[in-house]
């Protein structure tokens, strides 16, 4: 009735003109449907990605703290003064932002007394690419640039304070090789290139670098959270969609005592070398009964701190590209020494448990031995000979000649397999990422490797943990930790537990005993008896590694190697204690010393008598283990 | 007076309150086309729609209470008035855009293109009247309608606004089909005028090449020239079947759809987004009972003078309707063809509800009561 009016009449034309724009308003309605029913999925999706922006929120990052809770790792409130470029009054063109970037950086420096400047191709770039965060102008201020800051923050439109996390280390450059350091990502593993396309602007998380911090990486990470913001045609903010929050990283509670830790770094920096030079070692202290380390030390070393994005990057560079002194290395695990005397344990045993050696052995020593038509004569430390010997009497003094002749006694063949089996020639599989094999020379390595066959001269220098043979501290601080157990083979680990943020443990390492020694407790016994009186006996060369009212026992050792810069002398030390139901067990090694009695026997004196609270001025003619 | 009170009873009801609730959804979504956000500075643009609107009722009302003849015996007095301000505007024009379309006194300004519509409705309408039956199918008619349409025509197109011209096309062919020209002189006509448009191509600005290339391939420069169009299509699509909701159009409210056109002619794409399909369904729904309705007027006037009134207004309404829509969903080129009676401005506003208080006239007046 409303309007079939026209097509009642009787005016034709008149219901052409109606049919005409009823036809009109049906294709509208059609060209309606199409658009807003049939594409409207099309046209939602365009309308969301030219104005929906994901955000990623990096997660903070998870504490480090030792066996005892004491924090070795952590994030502080860093406080950054950025801007925010959206909200520099609307610049229509780029050389606008410019400017209201220089205008506004001339403020904040005048208000700070400050001298910052940005270059005009991060600024635009950071427009053009990441314009709703806020871009970072200076980090970490101190608390007065803070106070100042706040004062005028009213006059500097578009500049403002955000906190944000920074990884911190409170104890500087304590354990730093084991902690390891943070640091940007560089380049994009494979995980991230999907973040990337899920998140319009990928704001990074900080990774691992080193030590626990990569190893445990993923889980001190946690998970990142995300916004979803709504942004207008010029990119700038027009609200929040969604927000998740970013889930905190796992707490990692290491085997590690900082008061251990503490006392073996004190030490090591006490060391007085000759002429001045840098002290460069690693000591290394281990628990026998479990394996777990409770301090892992390398010199030189670093402070983490200054690897935090936006740290001092030249000092950064500086430190990791000082080939001289390669104070990144943490020589514990990363470097290879030749063992020196400190191998004589592994001769000993290989020899009592063949039966070639017996504690009655007694060779005469005249200072220097001739083996086979080698050139020259095999030296013994003691050039003036140490005359006749038996077992304890040569491993109390260390005496080459007599293992040069009772190692030729035992054999290349079962030295190497004592060897092997105490976990040397193999990586320990500490749960530090990777360290390093060392090398456990056989004939058969000989032929391929240096083109000749094996002489009896190489088992000598092997029985004497010299020829080609080569380990890290972390290798002899189990060895010695092998003897102190009484023959297992444990597998050392410095990660003890991990937490979630409330406090469910989500890992917790077992000691795991890697092999069990074929030997006899009485062979074990005889060598630790031996390690004792190298310590305990008034001319043990170990004798300045004994402590008063602790049991060590212990076995020094005094490397040859050639370097670059000549013959330098490597000093060993391993040892544990107390000798009966051992606590610790340990490695000291200090390169181009003077020897192991002389440099790492005091050395472990001082830590050992650290751990055990005992005063470490070890009394000379106290002997303790035949008074035992 | 009680005259008057008489007459208003007699008005055509539906044909009112189709206005009245064009304009309520007018003054509704203006709000929210200019809406920024809690907080954000309102522009005042539905408040002077609503004051455009209450002048337009009264001038709705003075139009629809006096007879149209009348009206149209002034015919020749309206059509110089018009031509007047056109050459005027041309002269003494405020310049918006690089065009010359607006008269202004101090902050009121008017643009004497839509006055021009109304008195070539008025003058087409009033000789055609004048003609006898069989006049109407001489070609000698034919010539003098598109005279009189065509000297209003160039002065427009010479502002230059092509859009505004253009109307008086479809204006002038539905009111000769009324009034019995020959089907066959009007098809002529027209198959003239599309063998000048590529003459009337070269004549373009850039600015309107642009518009039509764009149309064509509107991803050819999205954030150019394609922009709106764009922007405007994914307003409308992303709307879906109910839409987002008032005050809630994303694309209107973040300022994808530019500011300086949603209120006026981008006004659809701001319904359609926010009320989706069935709003979009139920404004084009408006308009189809207001000319129907229009021409339901037509077929009962008492002469032929108040249906071809009727026709004419009819005719100027639908095209700037089918144009406007047509454009904001992707099937015309970017014209800027106001919708009628949703649209913000002043000078169209109160050119329709004096148009549609025309048509009322014609209803009122069918009868002497």
């Amino acid at each position: 009735m409303i309007i079939s009016g026209p097509f009642q009449n009787s005016d034709p034309r008149l219901r052409i003109v109606g049919i005409v724009i009823g036809f009109g308003l049906l294709v509208l309605l059609a060209a309606l449907w199409n658009v807003q029913v049939l594409h409207a999925t099309h046209y939602g999706n365009r309308d969301q990605a030219q104005s929906l922006r994901r955000i990623r929120i990096p997660s903070a990052r998870g504490d480090i703290v030792d066996r005892n809770g004491v924090v070795l790792a952590n994030n502080r409130r860093s406080f950054d003064i950025v801007m925010y470029l959206e909200q520099l009054n609307h610049p229509s063109k780029r050389q606008d932002v410019l400017r209201m970037v220089s205008e506004t950086l001339v403020a904040i420096n005048e208000a700070l007394g400050t001298t910052i400047t940005l270059s005009d191709r991060d600024v635009r770039i950071h427009y053009e690419q990441r314009r709703p965060l806020p871009m970072t102008v200076m980090r970490d201020v101190s608390t007065n640039t803070v106070a100042a800051f706040v004062e005028r923050v009213n006059e500097l439109p578009g500049a403002d304070l955000i906190v944000t996390p920074i990884r911190q280390y409170p104890y500087g450059s304590l354990a730093a090789h084991l902690l390891g350091y943070v640091g940007t990502p560089k380049g994009s593993p494979d995980d991230t290139e999907q973040e990337l396309e899920r998140f319009y602007y990928y704001q990074p998380d900080i990774v691992g670098k080193q030590g626990v911090e990569h190893v445990c990486d993923d889980f001190l990470r946690g998970a990142p959270g995300g916004k979803t913001i709504r942004v207008g045609p010029r990119g700038s903010t027009a609200g929040v969609v969604g927000e998740k929050p970013a889930i905190c990283g796992n707490r990692v509670v290491l085997t590690l005592d900082v008061r251990i830790q503490r006392i073996v770094e004190e030490t090591l920096k006490k060391v007085s070398l000759p002429a001045g030079k840098e002290l460069r070692g690693a000591a290394v202290v281990l628990d026998p009964r479990t394996g777990e380390v409770l301090a892992m030390a390398s010199r030189p070393s670093f402070d983490p701190n200054i690897f935090n994005p936006g740290g001092p990057a030249q000092a950064v560079n500086a430190m990791l590209n000082d080939k001289e002194r390669s104070p990144m290395l943490n020589r514990a695990i990363g470097a290879r020494y030749a063992p020196g005397s400190t191998f004589k344990t592994v001769t000993l045993l290989a020899g009592l448990n063949a039966g070639v050696i017996t504690p009655h052995d007694t060779v005469v020593c005249h200072g220097e031995l001739r083996i086979g038509n080698w050139p020259r004569p095999f030296g013994c430390w003691n050039k003036h000979g140490h005359g006749a010997l038996d077992m304890m009497g040569a491993m109390r003094q260390s005496c080459e000649v007599w293992f040069y002749q009772r190692g030729m006694a035992v054999g290349v063949d079962r030295i190497t397999k004592m060897a092997m089996e105490l976990g040397l020639g193999q990586p320990t599989g500490i749960d530090l990422g990777s360290d390093l094999a060392g090398l456990v020379p056989t004939p058969e390595w000989k032929r391929q490797h240096i083109g000749e066959g094996w002489r009896d001269g190489d088992t000598a220098q092997l029985a004497t943990g010299q020829s080609f043979l080569l380990v890290t501290p972390l290798q002899m601080a189990s060895v010695a930790a092998t003897f102190a157990n009484g023959g297992a083979v444990l597998q050392p680990f410095v990660v003890k537990r991990i937490e979630s943020p409330t406090g469910e443990t989500l890992h917790e390492t077992q000691p795991t005993t890697r092999r069990q020694l074929s030997v006899s407790p009485q062979e074990i016994e005889l060598v630790r008896q031996t390690m004792a009186a190298a310590v305990q006996a008034v001319d043990g060369t170990g004798h300045r590694a004994a402590v008063k009212g602790l049991n060590i026992a212990g076995k020094t050792g005094t490397a040859e190697a050639d370097t670059p810069h000549g013959r330098i002398k490597q000093a060993w030390f391993i040892g544990f204690a107390p000798y009966y139901q051992p606590q610790v067990a340990m490695a000291v090694l200090i390169e181009d010393a003077e020897s192991g009695g002389h440099t790492a026997a005091p050395v472990a004196a001082e830590i050992m008598a650290g751990i055990f609270d005992k005063n470490a001025e070890a009394p000379v003619g106290d002997s303790g283990l035949y008074a035992d | 007076m009680k005259r008057y009170f008489n007459l208003l009873k007699h008005m055509d009801w539906w044909l009112l309150a189709t206005m009245v609730a064009l304009m309520v959804v007018s003054v509704c979504f203006i709000y929210s086309a200019s809406y920024r956000g809690l907080g954000q500075p309102m522009p005042h643009y539905y408040q002077m729609q609503m004051v455009w609107f209450g002048v337009g009722l009264v001038v709705y009302v003075m139009v629809a209470l006096v007879d149209y003849r009348s009206v149209c015996q002034w015919a020749p007095v309206w059509y110089t008035m018009a031509i007047g301000t056109l050459v005027l505007v041309l002269v003494k024009g405020t310049k918006v855009y690089g065009a010359r379309r607006w008269l202004g006194w101090g902050s009121f300004g008017i643009q004497p293109s839509e006055i021009a519509k109304l008195a070539v409705i008025v003058a087409v309408s009033y000789y055609l009247f004048h003609r006898p039956p069989e006049a109407r199918r001489q070609w000698r008619t034919v010539a003098a309608v598109l005279a009189l349409a065509g000297a209003p025509l160039a002065l427009i197109v010479v502002q230059p606004d092509l859009g505004s011209a253009m109307v008086l096309v479809p204006i002038c062919m539905a009111l000769m089909f009324a009034a019995g020209v020959r089907v066959k002189h009007l098809a002529v006509v027209l198959a003239i005028g599309l063998a000048l448009a590529p003459l009337g191509w070269m004549q373009l600005r850039d600015y309107q090449k642009a518009r039509l290339t764009v149309f064509l391939s509107p991803n050819k420069d999205p954030l150019g020239a394609g922009w709106n169009l764009n922007q405007s299509l994914i307003a409308v699509g992303s709307g879906g079947v109910t839409g987002k909701g008032y005050l809630q159009g994303t694309q209107n409210l973040l300022g994808y759809l530019p500011r300086t056109v949603a209120p006026n002619d981008f006004l659809f794409s701001v319904i359609a987004e926010e009320t989706g399909f069935v709003g979009g369904a139920c404004v084009v729904g408006l308009y189809g009972v207001l000319f129907l309705r229009g021409l339901r007027i037509a077929a009962e006037a008492r002469d032929r003078l108040g249906l071809l009134l009727a026709t004419g207004v009819v005719a100027m309404l639908f095209f700037h309707v089918f144009i406007n829509i047509g454009m904001t969903i992707g099937l015309m080129p970017v014209k800027g063809l106001p919708l009628p009676l949703l649209s913000h401005g002043g000078s169209f506003v109160l050119a329709t509800m004096a148009a549609l208080g025309l048509v009322q006239s014609v209803w009122i007046h069918r009868r002497v009561y």
